[in-house]
């Protein structure tokens, strides 16, 4: 259906290979082709890969085979045994992670400016000025010098998405990003997906939460073994899936809660 | 006939007990200055990649974990200046003897929370674009140096009770003055109790200082 000659493509995943070690082979020639107005959620059973196709994707893992383009051009590739990753694609990359990753040495606001000003170069001001309207906007204008011992597991992931915005990404990963929170604190943090989503962000998304991969999706990948599927819109993967075993697990997985 | 304590016959001879606590802590406080410098080095040294680095450093390391201090010591004084012609006074050799201990210990308590970081930590700056050497200094160090301080103190306060045993080379500190004093007085009882008394006088505040630390620092 899509053509890979199309230059448009934000991400091109071309036949990835990925595993640790001799023996733990995780993707297996997985292909995907993103654009840059999908929000794909990418779903599949626990251990499938899901994690390590977006740490790949962010340039944190070594690949085998295959190649990740960015934009058209080429951003990540194996050659031979090494891993070639353009450095300056990747810091065009935003991601989040299952468990807590603010510095906690730093307060919310050093979290916040600490990559702009050593990354980029702005200056404390000008950081701050940014780091202090984003924090407003996510309704943490208070907690500016706060340290991250001090903010629910809500506020931290919300800070850590605020973190990523400060650099300005032009594609946004999130991995399971609400997983290890309190229920009544779920919301929250979807709802801040939820608003970028709306406000055009690309992105590309790790959940189990049914509810909000219908709502935030406009892709849905299917990975297991090591391979992708099943991809199309929610409607289909997620309410009527083609193939059976996107079915079984779907039926296994999601109905409980939907 | 039974032994009369008179413990008036120390409190009367405190001056060279005092005298003593000084050339113990000049002792102590030189080897941390020694040990919390050079065992960050040697960390360093025993977390690097290359291996002519790291092997001696943690064949030095594992020396000092693996004899007694007293041999330490004793080598040391006796060997040092028979080996490389070089004759240092006592309290320069206790001092170097005391601080390349600390600087093994330390060295592992300097690794053991550079180790600690949690690697999501080194990720998360890999996708904030910080360099290899933005991330080490800007996410590892902050975050070791402040774990490791608690135990930079236990073994800090170690080596203040460690350097007791420079006594039996004859530097002349506070456990050495008790000995002469006992001697000279015939009271070890009231002599060596006051002298245990000096040294736990300031190794328990230390003590309870560490725990306190330990304590807020697992709130955070
Ligand atoms: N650093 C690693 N070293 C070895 N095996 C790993 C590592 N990370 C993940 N794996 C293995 O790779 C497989 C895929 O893991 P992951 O990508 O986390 O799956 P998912 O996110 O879909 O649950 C699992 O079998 C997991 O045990
Ligand atoms: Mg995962």
């Amino acid at each position: 259906m899509t053509s890979s000659a199309n230059g448009s493509a934000l991400i091109e995943i071309k036949d990835l290979h990925k595993g640790y070690g001799p023996n733990i082979q995780v993707l297996k020639g997985l292909n995907i082709e993103m654009m840059p107005g999908d929000r794909v959620v990418v779903i599949g059973p626990s251990g499938g890969g899901k994690s390590t196709l977006l740490r790949v994707v962010m340039g944190l893992e070594q690949i085998q085979g295959g190649e990740v383009r960015f934009g058209g051009k080429p951003y990540i590739r194996a050659d031979g045994r090494k891993t070639i990753i353009d450095n300056d694609v990747r810091k065009q990359i935003g991601m989040v992670f299952q468990h807590y990753t603010l510095f906690p040495h730093l307060s919310i606001m050093e979290n916040l400016i600490l990559a702009p000003r050593k990354v980029h170069g702005e200056s404390r001001a000008s950081a701050r000025e940014r780091g202090a309207k984003i924090l407003e906007r996510f309704g943490l204008g208070n907690k500016a010098d706060a340290y991250p011992s001090q903010l629910s597991g809500g506020q931290k992931q919300r800070v850590a998405i605020a973190r990523a915005l400060m650099l300005d990404p032009k594609l946004m990963l999130f991995d399971e990003v609400t997983s290890a929170l309190d229920p009544e604190l779920v919301a929250e943090v979807e709802q801040v997906i939820l608003n970028l989503a709306g406000q055009g962000m690309p992105m590309m998304m790790v959940t189990h939460d049914m509810w909000f991969a219908k709502n935030v999706a406009s892709r849905v990948i299917f990975c297991a073994s090591g391979v992708v599927v099943e991809d199309g819109p929610p409607e289909q993967v997620l309410g009527n899936p083609r193939e059976e075993r996107t079915r079984e697990f779907i039926n296994r997985v999601f109905h409980i809660r939907a | 006939m039974e032994y009369q304590l008179d413990i008036g016959a120390v409190t009367r001879n405190m001056g060279p007990l005092f005298q003593g606590l000084w050339i113990t802590l000049q002792l102590t406080l030189a080897a941390n200055a020694i040990g919390i410098v050079a065992g960050f080095a040697l960390a360093l040294l025993t977390t690097s990649k290359p291996a002519v680095l790291r092997w001696p450093a943690m064949l030095f390391v594992e020396f000092f974990r693996c004899t007694p201090a007293i041999v330490q010591i004793v080598w040391f004084f006796y060997c040092v200046p028979m080996i490389f012609n070089v004759f240092w006074g006592p309290i320069f050799m206790g001092i170097v003897a005391l601080g390349l201990n600390l600087t093994a210990f330390n060295a592992e308590a300097y690794r053991a929370s550079i180790q600690a970081v949690p690697r999501e930590h080194l990720d998360a700056g890999i996708a904030l674009g910080l360099s290899p050497t933005q991330r080490i200094l800007n996410i590892v160090l902050p975050q070791a140096l402040r774990n490791s301080v608690p135990v930079l103190l236990t073994n800090g306060i170690g080596i203040f009770q460690q350097s007791a045993l420079v006594a039996i080379v004859g530097v002349a500190d506070l456990m050495y003055q008790g000995k002469t004093l006992a001697t000279a007085t015939y009271r070890p009882i009231e002599t060596f109790t006051v002298v245990a008394l000096m040294y736990f006088a300031i190794s328990y505040p230390v003590g309870q200082f560490v725990n306190w630390l330990e304590r807020r620092q697992s709130y955070t």
